[in-house]
């Protein structure tokens, strides 16, 4: 059997951060939007809004697991992003910067809904994901997308934030590890653990 | 699994960052090993049905509800004066976004009815319908209270985009005033199965809906009218196929 050794097309490059898309002159396009939205210009503010609030309003349907909270902390995420242009030296793509902005944002609020409601996320352990990749396989028909959904909102919180953001919004392993602050590793591992469980969620 | 060898290999096949040698003795080992072979077609799959997710798109209201914040705060700019007739561009943002925080309170109010403590208890719940199980006058009086919330920031969109709809071109006016008779039906038969069934937490939901349709569509029309005004036509086209 032939193994794939690309990812496809639509992953090679990053959906969001913009890598790859001529980064020079991207770079310097950000960079004078955020010196326009620094001088309080909120047309600048809107086009920034308009260019990423999709991409980030997907990624907290898919972490919070409902459109209510997810249009909550999306406006949360856009007035501390606007609070903290300051700090944008352009060092990280804008996209990688609001994306790291945007997950501590749902991450805390993740812990926190749990913690209000007691219903606290364990990791994976190693006999759930051995037995994830062992047994009978998925069935032939295509994934639907409800079911991904459904099997997204069952993962942990940590597997299923670095999941969504290599396998969803296509960001490489580094920029996952420098979004959520870990080893590059543990962003392959968690990924990977993420798939394993969702193969035994799907499998139901 | 009873293979559990090539599970590195594998996954790292699914990365794509497989090495050519790793690869080759992949290859040869899912020609001979059923159970890899079938927990890499699979977790491929689940790569490629995940990248095909669609991006969705942020409600329509998110944004005013931003800038409403953001002006409310003191940190952008007065927006450009750009006059169109009797009210500016700014003048329109500063009034739906002031409307969207009364339109905030008064969902603010709604959660009290599903936590709220039951002294004593409501008239019987309909069948297969929820019943909040608090009296009937404190309910009512919540009701009411966000209902006025409701009307004021329906009566402040009214006014705004009633005095401007002339901009808007006659087909499309009178799909908006189609639109909008349609919602205000739902919203009287939801007000009277309210009046008959005040413990109904699933009436006074679908009733708050409808208000809540009411909102963004007046939202919308204030929005497509600004749009028309600065001659964006795009926008313009985006928000007749939202309203209609």
């Amino acid at each position: 059997m032939p193994v794939t050794g690309q990812r496809g097309a639509s992953m090679a490059t990053s959906k969001l951060t913009g890598q790859g898309s001529v980064p020079g002159e991207t770079r310097a396009a950000e960079l004078r939007l955020v010196e326009r939205c620094r001088n309080g210009e909120l047309g600048a503010f809107e086009e920034l809004y308009r260019q990423h609030s999709g991409r980030l309003f997907s990624l907290a349907v898919r972490m919070l697991g409902n459109q209510a909270d997810a249009e909550d902390q999306l406006q949360e995420i856009f007035l501390s992003a606007h609070r903290k242009l300051e700090s944008f030296r352009g060092e990280a793509a804008l996209g990688t910067w609001l994306y790291r902005l945007a997950m501590n944002q749902l991450l805390d609020y993740v812990r926190s809904r749990a913690a209000r409601t007691g219903q606290l996320t364990d990791g994976l352990d190693d006999a759930t994901v051995l037995a994830d990749a062992s047994g009978h396989r998925l069935a032939d028909r295509a994934i639907e997308r409800i079911d991904l959904e459904r099997a997204l909102t069952e993962l942990p919180d940590g597997c299923r934030a670095a999941f969504l953001l290599h396998d969803v919004e296509g960001l490489e392993h580094k920029e996952v590890s420098d979004v959520l602050g870990i080893a590059e590793g543990t962003s392959k591992s968690q990924v990977h653990k993420a798939r394993l469980r969702l193969r035994g969620l799907l499998r139901r | 699994m009873a293979c559990t060898r090539y599970l590195n290999s594998i996954q790292e096949a699914v990365d794509g960052t497989i090495g050519s040698i790793r690869r080759a003795e992949l290859e040869l080992h899912v020609d001979t090993c059923d159970d890899c072979r079938g927990l890499l077609e699979d977790l491929q799959r689940i790569r490629d049905a995940s990248a095909a997710l669609p991006v969705l798109d942020a409600p329509d209201g998110a944004w005013l509800q931003i800038a409403g914040r953001l002006r409310q705060e003191g940190r952008v700019a007065p927006a450009p004066a750009v006059v169109t007739g009797r009210r500016s561009y700014g003048t329109w943002l500063a009034a739906a976004a002031a409307v969207i925080l009364m339109v905030a309170s008064a969902w603010f109010v709604l959660p009290r009815f599903a936590s709220a403590p039951a002294p004593q208890t409501a008239s019987a719940p309909a069948p297969g319908n929820a019943a909040d199980t608090r009296t009937v006058e404190s309910v009512q009086n919540d009701v009411a209270v966000a209902q006025q919330q409701f009307e004021k920031a329906i009566a402040e969109l009214e006014k705004v985009a009633k005095s401007n709809q002339q901009a808007l071109d006659p087909e499309t006016s009178a799909t908006i005033d189609k639109n909008l008779g349609i919602i205000d039906q739902a919203i009287a038969d939801n007000r009277v199965a309210v009046a008959q069934e005040p413990s109904s937490v699933a009436a006074r939901e679908t009733l708050f809906q409808a208000l809540r349709s009411k909102v963004t569509l007046l939202q919308n029309t204030i929005a497509l009218i600004n749009e028309m005004r600065k001659g964006n036509n795009a926008a313009a086209a985006q928000l007749v196929n939202k309203s209609s």
